[in-house]
């Protein structure tokens, strides 16, 4: 016997209003547990994309102390093209950053430096970007260079906290989203007691055991989406609020941030999966209550 | 169109509810279950609802064999069965009119169909006046004549009735004694488990006695119990004490009855 659509709505949101404070409740750690899982999953994906940029084109960056003469500033530069390891080699002048950080930086905080801060630097393409740190080894400690560092490093740091920021989000976020079953399993549990005369009626008269089921299924599903569609803002607000809409520019390139740029497609199937779950969670979590409860 | 064979249920494994229990009601009988309390009649009620299954023994229903029909089925044979209970079990925040057509609504019946049945229903019960009120606003008769209306306006072929004059005194129990007794004169099968004496003996129908599980009694023209069989013998009833106890084995499976 088929169903219908509009009288499964109809009780089922009878049933969330009935009940409001616990939907509330289950709403919201469905919210908060899938807005973690998302935010995980779109760090993971960053790091894989920064990961990638790196293997493809790195940097070697040798900073120039900004005290150096310009005799020692020379002398690294023509070393660096010599090296065997380098492809090409680029000198960036003090005057370049500074200009660059007037873009970049926040006028107030870019009013506080003066051109000495920005050191000048070399940026090179390396032959074989696995050698980064022997370049760095051959580099570091020689007259007038201050730092030689590679995004590489950067990355890898980044990496691991990523990792570790992964697992303790994905934890905390299983966590939640066990509470956010047993909450939606309580509340239809509560919506079942609730109506327990019309079901005892209903298998009375011979109402079928989906027709019964139906409404509170529903009423678990819609918790569910409701928190995914939650979920899926914050994920949206983590992507646009870092930055990670940005793609990596001539300007930017040295930002981590700008390494980890996402598409569009990349970040809405990250939202279809944060969906995916809550729906998942909402009907999981009313089913087993229904079969719990529900039985002829 | 009921019969049961060689039924035993036990609760838990050791309360016996009914025990090697066998009978065969036809199509279109009126049948009394009397007996103490605890003596098996609710089970058979929840039997043939198959809210229970027995331990031992089959039970036809309709032409099927209800042990083993699928879970899945379960519902469509309730809609066969009609049922009425002591405690009327109407809802209470729906009017008459609803309480009935909530019986047509979760069986999937359209608007129309309702729209049509349920004044029908309610005219036969005698409820067309009070079709808008709320079950509390009326009294204990009146909300046994809506369940008895919810039970039968899906025209089930087999009507049960679990103490449905429990809570009633003995003139409006009358009354829904004659409404039962319409019903089963438009040839729904009619049983009504009951310990109301005085309803058994006004009505002289057949009557089946149960103790502890086990059949003691089936009279075609009953009265309650021995002693006011007794007695309305002695008052020349025309029935007598024409005590015909049935404990013929069943005669095989019944014929699929439509």
């Amino acid at each position: 016997m088929a169903v219908s659509p509009t009288y499964v709505t109809k009780e089922a949101t009878t049933n969330l209003w009935r009940n409001r404070l616990m939907t509330t409740a289950a709403i919201l750690t469905v919210a908060v547990s899938l807005a973690l899982v998302g935010s995980s999953l779109l760090l993971k994906q960053g790091a894989a994309k920064a990961t990638v940029q790196w293997q493809n084109k790195v940097d070697v960056i040798v900073w120039v102390k900004p005290t150096a003469p310009v005799a020692q500033t020379t002398a690294v530069g023509s070393q660096l093209r010599q090296s065997p390891y380098i492809q090409t080699c680029q000198f960036r002048s003090q005057r370049y950053d500074y200009n660059e950080a007037r873009t970049v930086v926040a006028p107030d905080e870019f009013a506080a430096t003066t051109l000495a801060d920005y050191p000048s630097s070399y940026r090179c393409t390396l032959v074989d970007p696995s050698q980064a740190p022997a370049v760095y080894q051959q580099f570091i400690g020689q007259p007038g260079v201050s730092e030689v560092s590679y995004p590489g490093q950067q990355i890898k740091t980044m990496q691991s906290v990523i990792h570790i920021l992964q697992w303790v989000f994905l934890s905390v976020a299983i966590v939640l989203l066990l509470s956010a079953s047993v909450l939606i399993f309580n509340t239809i549990r509560m919506a079942i007691f609730a109506r327990r005369r019309e079901v005892a009626v209903m298998k009375l008269v011979g109402a079928t055991n989906w027709f019964i089921r139906l409404p509170f299924m529903a009423e678990g599903l819609i918790q569910g989406l409701l928190g995914a569609v939650m979920a899926v803002l914050v994920v949206l607000g983590v992507y646009w609020g870092l930055g990670l809409d940005v793609q990596k520019t001539a300007a930017n390139q040295s930002s981590i941030i700008a390494q980890m740029a996402l598409s569009g497609w990349e970040v809405s199937s990250t939202c279809i999966a944060v969906a995916v779950v809550g729906v998942a969670v909402g009907v999981v979590g009313s089913y087993l209550a229904v079969r719990r409860f529900l039985e002829v | 169109m009921i019969k049961f064979q060689n039924v035993t249920k036990t609760y838990k494994g050791t309360t016996v509810a009914l025990r090697d229990f066998s009978i065969e009601i036809e199509k279109g009988e009126f049948a009394f279950l009397v007996g103490p309390s605890g003596s098996g009649k609710t089970t058979f009620i929840r039997l043939l609802l198959r809210e229970e299954t027995p331990d031992r023994g089959r039970i036809w229903e309709a032409g099927k064999d209800i042990g083993h029909l699928a879970k899945w089925r379960i519902p469509y044979l309730r809609r066969n069965i009609g049922c009425v209970f002591q405690d009327y079990r109407l809802l209470p925040n729906k009017t008459v009119f609803e309480n009935v057509a909530f019986a047509l609504e979760v069986i999937g019946r359209p608007k129309h169909v309702i729209a049509a049945q349920v004044p029908q229903i309610l005219s036969e019960v005698g409820l067309t006046k009070k079709a808008n009120n709320l079950p509390h606003e009326l009294s204990g008769g009146e909300q046994q004549r809506v369940a008895v209306a919810r039970a039968f306006v899906n025209r089930p072929l087999i009507l049960l009735a679990d103490e449905p004059t429990g809570n009633l005194d003995p003139e409006t129990s009358l009354g829904i004694m004659r409404l039962m007794e319409e019903i089963n004169k438009r040839g729904t099968t009619v049983v009504i488990a009951t310990h109301d004496a005085g309803m058994v003996d006004a009505m002289r129908r057949r009557v089946i006695e149960l103790d502890k599980g086990v059949l003691i009694r089936d009279q075609a023209h009953g009265v309650y119990g021995i002693d006011s069989a007794t007695a309305a013998a002695g008052a020349g009833s025309p029935t007598g004490l024409a005590l015909d106890v049935d404990r013929r084995p069943p005669s095989g499976p019944m014929e699929p009855l439509t």
